[in-house]
């Protein structure tokens, strides 16, 4: 029983830094663009699909970690430039352009890609014991991956130029614009970065999930979740919700069946919703 | 011109029913079926328009009560022997009485957190008709038989294709009535200045989370009817019907084919239905097609089908 508890809260602290590294970027395309992206978890399934190839390519899992959210990260740019660009400020009509745009990557993914479920194997094999049982040291590493992610976005939107330009923007966009800010790159530059984070997360869960074209479905609105729960422009808030849901979730499944986790965790998200529509950690607007 | 705009549309209307109505003397069981389908996604687009298009909410979990609309169907007749008009008249009251609850709570949010509370609702359903197998067959579904339906003088046998389609036809036709008196209803009325500016609506004096609300009902009644005859054509119904890819059929519908009308959804779904029949013979992901045709449309097309043809037709009477 303990053994399993310290699992599924293990299990929990790992998932909820992967799904912040999610929320972040999809937190931030909204934050700054207004832009309700769909197709954020089609972007994390993009990242594991260029790293298998990548892995099946180079052999090393590495190389993808670095590579695939490059590639991700272009695929985003085009996508800002060509088709969001107009769209921008208009949530309810980015909703509907993201879905077809979700739709069609994942078409094409099913197509190059195949249906059937691939794996890939864990670049770190170590275990170590805990209690009687033995858990993967990779998932740690994924854990330590993504806080020092995180840690590195902190760092760059907070001691870097391009941060507070990012915060400027958020704030006043007409005045940013009359200080001379490049809003137009700013927004640019800020989806590639969403893109990018989407893509670092899907690589690093690609050896625990199995991958496959619809993988970043269910990811997604866990995610949409996490950023309402968290507060809509508090990135504080999306860390600490995306914890805070992966861990109820986990060590609830010791408990319950995990459907019914499921269904408790969502009828508390709905109780968020209707009681602090601004998120547990926004402020009111 | 000899006829004015309403009665030539009435004459449309009229043309187009006959033609569909003598389909069966013709046409093979196949287009029979691919028909019934049609009829049946256009009624769910036609329910999603009544909140997006004239309401100005949109829903991602309209698939709630489509697939409520089937578990109406199937599980009285498979559990209690049910017949077949008492299972249709429920498939419509089953959804509406869920679709209060969910409304209840789902009208005090808009914008994004309207949408996300939809989807999480939708969710739940999914997820509990996916694990209550004893009762909803879950993922697998429930096969069943249909008993033919009394309509006092006559019987309709729904295990006949032709007459499935007949009844679907004629439910359709009724429920697009029905639509067109209510959007053009003062009630409409309010719905539409509601999507317009929700504050205005709400100092000159009328309750818009009640009128949304009721909006969210009637809408939630009309998914679950195009639920129950989907389930009642393909004699079954399972958890899929509740999956949220149910719902983005009828925003896609709607959408291509034009919001805030009642021909759009209709004309969207023909459009997508038949795009997905013929492309499905040389190409495997019709899906694919379908996406870039959303996509295409929201971006250059924002009007959908219907709004395009408008602004043709008055580009040419320009001309003339």
């Amino acid at each position: 029983m303990i053994s399993s508890l310290a699992i599924a809260i293990l299990n929990g602290v790992v998932w909820g830094w992967i799904m912040a590294l999610i929320a972040l970027g999809l937190n931030m395309i909204f934050g700054l663009l207004h832009i309700i992206n769909m197709a954020h978890g089609t972007l994390f399934m993009l990242g594991a699909v260029s790293a298998w190839y990548l892995i099946e390519a180079t052999g090393s899992f590495w190389i993808a970690l670095i590579v695939a959210p490059l590639i991700v990260g272009a695929i985003g740019y085009i996508l800002e430039r060509t088709l969001l660009r107009t769209i921008e400020d208009n949530p309810i009509t980015t909703i509907v352009c993201t879905f077809g745009i979700m739709i069609t990557i994942q078409q094409l993914v099913l197509m190059i890609f195949g249906g059937t479920p691939k794996r890939l194997l864990t670049p770190i094999v170590a275990r170590f014991p805990l209690f009687d049982l033995q858990y993967p040291l990779f998932r740690i590493a994924v854990a330590a991956f993504s806080i020092a992610m995180i840690i590195a976005l902190w760092i760059f939107l907070n001691r870097f130029k391009y941060g507070l330009w990012m915060r400027a923007v958020v704030q006043d966009r007409e005045m940013a614009t009359a200080v001379g800010i490049p809003v137009d790159k700013v927004y640019t530059w800020t989806f590639v970065l969403g893109s990018a984070l989407a893509a670092f997360s899907g690589v690093l869960a690609a050896p625990i999930l199995s991958v496959e074209f619809s993988m970043g479905n269910h990811v997604l609105i866990t995610a949409f979740i996490i950023v309402i729960v968290g507060g809509m422009g508090s990135l504080e808030g999306s860390v600490i919700a995306a914890i805070l849901i992966s861990l109820i979730q986990n060590v609830a499944s010791v408990f319950v069946a995990p459907t019914l986790a499921s269904v408790f965790a969502l009828t508390f998200m709905i109780i968020v919703l209707l009681v602090r529509p601004e998120g547990l950690f926004g402020e009111k607007g | 011109m000899l006829l004015k705009a309403g009665s030539r549309s009435i004459l449309v209307l009229i043309a187009v029913l006959i033609v569909l109505a003598i389909v069966p003397f013709f046409a093979g069981l196949f287009y029979q079926t691919f028909l019934t389908e049609i009829l049946i996604w256009a009624l769910f687009a036609l329910s999603f328009d009544l909140l997006f298009g004239y309401t100005g909410m949109l829903s991602f979990g309209q698939a709630l009560f489509f697939g409520l609309g089937g578990y109406a169907i199937s599980i009285p007749i498979i559990r209690l022997g049910a017949g077949t008009g008492t299972c249709l008249i429920l498939s419509i009251l089953i959804p509406m009485l869920f679709a209060w609850f969910v409304g209840y709570f789902s009208v005090k949010l808009s914008g994004i957190h309207f949408v996300i509370i939809t989807i999480i609702f939708a969710l739940i359903g999914n997820t509990l008709g996916d694990t209550w197998t004893s009762l909803t067959g879950g993922d697998d579904g429930m096969a069943f038989t249909v008993s033919p339906l009394n309509l006092g003088i006559f019987q309709i046998d729904l295990m006949n294709i032709s007459s499935s389609y007949w009844l679907v036809l004629g439910i359709v036709t009724l429920s697009y009535l029905f639509l067109v008196r209510l959007v053009e209803s003062p009630l409409g009325k309010i719905f539409i200045s509601i999507r317009e500016n929700e504050e205005r609506a709400e100092l000159i004096g009328y309750n818009t989370r009640r009128y949304k609300l009721l909006s969210f009902i009637i809408a939630g009644g009309l998914s679950g009817l195009s639920g129950g005859l989907y389930s009642l054509t393909l004699k079954y119904s399972s958890a899929d019907f509740l999956h949220w890819s149910i719902s983005g059929h009828g925003v896609l519908y709607t959408i291509v084919g034009g919001t805030g009308t009642l021909s759009g959804p209709i004309l969207g779904t023909v459009i997508i239905r038949l795009l997905e029949h013929h492309l499905t013979e040389f190409l495997k992901g019709t899906d694919l097609v379908v996406g870039i045709v959303l996509v295409a449309m929201v971006l250059l097309a924002p009007q959908g089908l219907v709004g395009l043809i408008k602004s043709v037709g008055r580009k040419e009477s320009k001309h003339a």
